[in-house]
């Protein structure tokens, strides 16, 4: 695995979800609120009722120009402003399915104005003109960790002298292709998310989902150590039964949270075999930790929940409370699970943890500078 | 007497999967799918969900179902019977 950078720091963070921005989506964790409804899992064309969580006025179909164009126009209104996608203010989008959906519309359809919606490249080029960014735009992709591998490579260019800040941009938005994929895969049913709780069967839901980092050497509020990608290279589809890949992600992070208080945001869809192990390898890890998991509110927003997530942690930070693990009701899978939520005061951290398939783990630790 | 569902089970499984070296009589009837001697994994699971589904006209809505259903021949079968049309299955 390769060597951990230094810290980085983050100036400025922030997430769209069905609930609004970082604070409101925080506020509603903290109410206990959920944003996954029962909806048909092919949009129009029906099929069985699933829990998704769309962004307000959103329909799952595609749409071209996509209908989540104005979200992320919305959410980077609020970025420092700044000569992004220059050499010095690189930008890196990240994110697991980009437009895909719009390639299936294209079939359906053939209505050649979602083509070019359809492939990361397109899609990212269409992102890059309407936010008005210079050409340094990177594309990263790796399932579910894809925000924390932009983390990671947007922190070694900036330790490396190569740019001054850089953007980070997470998203991802449900469409018919998306949710008709993982209910082919038997993981998206109509069983609600419960992350971390016993049961004889699993589920997850899906949301909608995207946030940003400007991260700098030293300038902002909020540090980020210890970040780690890892991949078990075991199987496409499910993680070494003996749980491994998860500890050596984790067993990178716990060297820099020694001496220090953590509490850990898991990665927690609702899935039991992975959700258990993740909290076995937690637990080795960091004993003492709480864990919390927030997918059975916001469902999993794939490959934007890496930042998604660290933003709404963010702001437990900042508010000094933590949302408790929403859906897990009953018995959960372990001690550590924290159903209510908690202070964040006499915490020095919190671990960010997330999953994909391919069996690729990320973490990072996160806390105020 | 030989059972005609477990019989077709096997030969589903060996068609479905391409199981080039393996006979349907070589399947036994109590054996894991996934995870035993034929060395299926999830996907090849996935897949014989997806033609038994079509077979039979069962739905199997969960990974964890899928998996106990697919525990063995034996147990797939007493599963459709309890979940299929009996049209669907035959003599």
């Amino acid at each position: 695995m390769p060597e951990t950078p230094a810290s980085i720091r983050i100036a400025a963070a922030g997430c769209v979800t069905p609930f609004g921005n970082a604070s409101a989506t925080h506020a509603a964790l903290l109410r206990g609120e959920c944003a996954l409804h029962a909806l048909p899992v092919r949009g129009r064309e029906g099929g069985d009722a699933v829990p998704l969580a769309l962004l307000p006025g959103r329909d799952l179909d595609e749409t071209a120009p996509p209908s989540w164009m104005a979200a992320v126009g919305a959410l980077v209104e609020g970025l420092p402003s700044g000569d992004w996608g220059t050499p010095s203010r690189p930008v890196f989008v990240t994110g697991s399915n980009f437009g895909v959906g719009g390639l299936y519309a294209l079939r359906r359809t053939g209505d050649p104005a979602f083509g070019v919606w359809g492939a990361p490249p397109t899609c990212t080029e269409e992102l890059r003109r309407a936010l008005g960014w210079g050409p340094n735009v990177s594309i990263l992709s790796l399932a579910c960790v894809s925000a924390h591998l932009g983390l990671l490579e947007a922190t070694r260019l900036i330790h490396a002298g190569l740019a001054e800040e850089a953007l980070v941009l997470s998203f991802d938005f449900l469409s018919p292709f998306v949710t008709g994929g993982f209910h082919a895969l038997k993981i998206l049913n109509s069983g609600f998310p419960a992350p971390y709780r016993e049961g004889a069967t699993g589920a997850i839901g899906l949301g909608d989902g995207a946030a940003y980092a400007v991260l700098s050497r030293d300038r902002g509020d909020w540090r980020l150590e210890g970040q780690s990608v890892f991949n078990e290279m075991h199987h496409f589809t499910s993680n070494r039964a003996d749980g491994s890949g998860f500890s050596k992600c984790l067993d990178s992070v716990a060297g820099s949270t020694r001496g220090r208080k953590v509490w850990f945001k898991g990665h927690g869809t609702g899935t039991l075999d992975a959700g258990r192990m993740e909290l076995d390898a937690a637990a080795k890890a960091f004993p003492e930790a709480p864990v919390v998991g927030w997918k059975g509110s916001l469902g999993h927003t794939l490959g934007s929940c890496g930042l998604v997530e660290m933003a709404v942690a963010i702001e437990s930070i900042r508010t000094g409370s933590a949302p408790g693990t929403i859906g897990a009701g009953g018995a959960a899978m372990g001690p550590g699970v924290a159903l209510a939520h908690f202070p964040t005061g006499p915490f020095d951290g919190v671990v960010c943890a997330s999953n994909a398939f391919g069996g690729a783990h990320a973490c990072l630790l996160l806390s105020h500078a | 007497m030989p059972d005609p569902l477990l019989a077709r089970l096997k030969q589903l499984i060996v068609e479905t999967l391409h199981l080039e070296d393996i006979a349907p009589s070589d399947i036994p009837d109590d054996e894991p799918l996934v995870g035993g001697g034929l060395s299926l994994d999830s996907i090849d699971a996935l897949e014989l969900v997806v033609r038994l589904e079509k077979e039979f006209g069962i739905k199997i809505s969960s990974s964890e179902e899928a998996k106990s259903a697919l525990s063995s021949v034996g147990a797939l079968a007493s599963f459709i019977r309890q979940r299929a049309d009996p049209s669907r299955i035959g003599a």
